[in-house]
């Protein structure tokens, strides 16, 4: 059978991504030109500056990624671009360029759902993994349990109600003065301190549903580090680590619920924070007990990238699955 | 030499096909502000109509701005995806002088005007008496009472007896403006009064003549002005 090229475009939140894969399997060249620096500076992700950067990043990504796979633009078979989730202005410059650029090369064009991408990261990674499959998605924009039959089919099963986990991560981190973004800033943190010594929740919610709320933490969080600052006592390593363990085990915990509900032959993870250590250690003795494999991708692509889009894509490619010239991006989720 | 020309800077979405001075076909809509459905679905309209490929093109021109953000932005991806897949230059022509070129040939003062929101437009000062408008003052944001000043000062400088205003920031105003200019104000009818894809291709012909394209790997829009939070940050309030 003849090999298939699919040039990804990623454009969501504040990340120009391009990417060229094989086949849906193999990565042939993966562009990506990060904002952190410039967003840093306002303390988190502003949708016009993002716009701004993307609509100067995307064509110089784009050539990038065709020149590190080596090939000329009329060798990809099709053009795949993130159109939901996201910051509307940011994937509106993505899905207006990966269009006309479809259609200046008379290619197909493949719209892909953001999240789909994000899970689907494990399939370029890891082969063998057994359905069906529970997800976690979290990142600075999700934190959602998806359940696989099989590839391509995904069902939403829970998400959060309030903040995503990331989310979280970057507000307490702003707060407790660690930086952005939040995530690796905690995390450096926490090393240094030990969970236990101040006391934060683990929000569940219902026991039997997979909904997620993370803004009663965040809330405790500050209100406990305004008391041992009262008290003289604050130590922000320790905080860091309690809030950390009592983030991650909400979402290691649901997960788990979730594995046994439905069944499952495989855990996935997926998203920014999947890069967490502790979420990866718990999350592997966990399922360890259950006998169950953990996969999540390895840290470049469990950030935003555009080859997880690629490789989505080769789905709707070999299902003859393409988008109209009208399609439009979309800010929610809709559905999966 | 064939031209496209497309527009979405403003409320309005343009594409308009023009083969050297000879207009072929052209897409007007001011009805919905759903630039990221239907710009790529008049393109491809437009070119098989008129029974092109868009690997027939020789050039696109694009409105490069002032005008909305995400408006100017759908456009120029667009634009840069179709020069990068067919490898065919980009002509980049502001929205003000657009507009302006609607008037070409009147010996009026002609302001263009785009709504700019926070009580603020875009304008421009144009003399139209040549072939492509003529630029007699730099482009401004500002509110509609400097605006004012400035475009009688102007005026009288050139003298100009009469001062044309068009384009979408003339409506919320168009009292202000009536009472402020008097009698030298005069307003287009409707189908000269907003961006047109036609006045663009024109336009970008010229500047096509002249081999005058934009880099269209590190082409950006002409915003004229800071998003909100770069300029909170310049003023130190972040
Ligand atoms: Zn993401």
């Amino acid at each position: 059978m003849k090999d298939v090229l699919i040039l990804g475009i990623e454009t969501s939140c504040d990340e120009t991504a391009a990417a060229i894969v094989k086949n849906g399997r193999e990565i042939l060249s993966n562009i990506i030109n990060s904002q952190v620096n410039i967003h840093s500076q306002f303390g988190g992700v502003v949708p016009e500056v993002a716009s701004r950067k993307h609509i100067e990043n995307v064509g110089p990504v784009v050539d990038a990624a065709f020149r590190e796979a080596g090939l000329e633009y009329r060798d990809i078979d099709a053009v795949a671009v993130t159109n939901r989730p996201g910051l509307i202005g940011a994937l509106l410059v993505g899905l207006s360029f990966a269009k006309a650029f479809a259609y200046g090369l008379n290619r197909p064009l493949v719209a892909v759902n953001h999240l789909e991408g994000h899970i689907y990261a494990n399939f370029l990674e890891h082969s063998g993994i057994e359905f069906p499959a529970i997800c976690l998605v979290v990142s600075g924009g999700h934190t959602s349990l998806v359940y696989m039959s099989s590839i391509g089919e995904y069902e939403l099963i829970g998400q959060t109600r309030d903040d995503a986990a990331g989310e979280a991560f970057d507000k307490v981190a702003r707060f407790l003065g660690l930086g952005y973004p939040g995530g690796p800033a905690i995390q450096k943190a926490a090393e240094k301190g030990k969970p236990g010594r101040v006391v934060l929740p683990r929000v569940f919610l219902d026991r039997n549903d997979f909904e997620f709320s993370f803004s009663g933490l965040k809330t405790a969080s500050m209100n406990e580090w305004n008391k041992l600052k009262r008290k003289g006592i604050a130590n922000v390593n320790d905080l860091a680590a309690e809030f950390q363990a009592a983030l991650v085990e909400v979402l290691v915990e649901k997960t788990i619920q979730a594995a046994k509900k439905y069944k499952v032959r495989s855990i996935l993870m997926a998203g920014g924070v999947a890069a967490n250590r502790e979420l990866r250690n718990l999350m592997k003795n966990r399922s360890q007990e259950l006998g169950l494999p953990v996969y999540y991708p390895s840290l470049q692509l469990c950030t935003d990238n555009a080859a997880m889009i690629a490789g989505n894509a080769h789905i709707s490619y070999v299902k003859g699955d393409f988008a109209p010239l009208h399609i439009n991006a979309y800010p929610g989720l809709l559905s999966l | 030499m064939l031209i496209l020309a497309i527009d979405s800077a403003t409320s309005v979405a343009g594409v308009a096909l023009l083969n050297g001075e000879k207009l072929l076909k052209e897409e007007f809509s001011n009805y919905k502000k759903t630039h990221s459905e239907t710009l790529m679905v008049m393109v491809d309209r437009v070119l098989k109509e008129c029974e092109c490929t868009i690997q027939q093109v020789d050039a696109f021109a694009v409105t490069i701005g002032p005008g909305s953000f995400t408006g100017l932005r759908i456009g120029l991806a667009a634009v840069k995806g179709l020069s990068l897949a067919t490898g065919k230059p980009v002509a980049g022509v502001s929205t003000l002088d657009t507009l302006a070129h609607n008037l070409c040939g009147s010996d009026a003062l002609i302001c263009p005007l785009l709504d700019a929101r926070r009580q603020e437009v875009y304008c421009g000062f144009y003399d139209v008496t040549g072939a492509i408008p003529y630029k007699l003052h730099e482009n401004l944001a500002c509110s509609p009472a400097e605006f004012a000043v400035k475009a009688r000062d102007v005026a009288v400088k050139k003298g100009k007896d009469r001062i044309i205003l068009l384009g979408d920031g003339y409506y919320p105003y168009a009292e202000f403006f009536q009472q402020e200019l008097g009698n030298c104000l005069q307003i287009p009818p409707p189908h000269l009064m907003l961006p047109r894809a036609a006045a663009l291709g024109s336009l970008g012909l010229k500047k096509a003549q002249q081999g005058e394209f934009e880099d269209i790997l590190s082409l950006r829009p002409v915003y004229i002005r800071l998003s909100e939070a770069e300029y909170r940050l310049g003023r130190g309030e972040l």
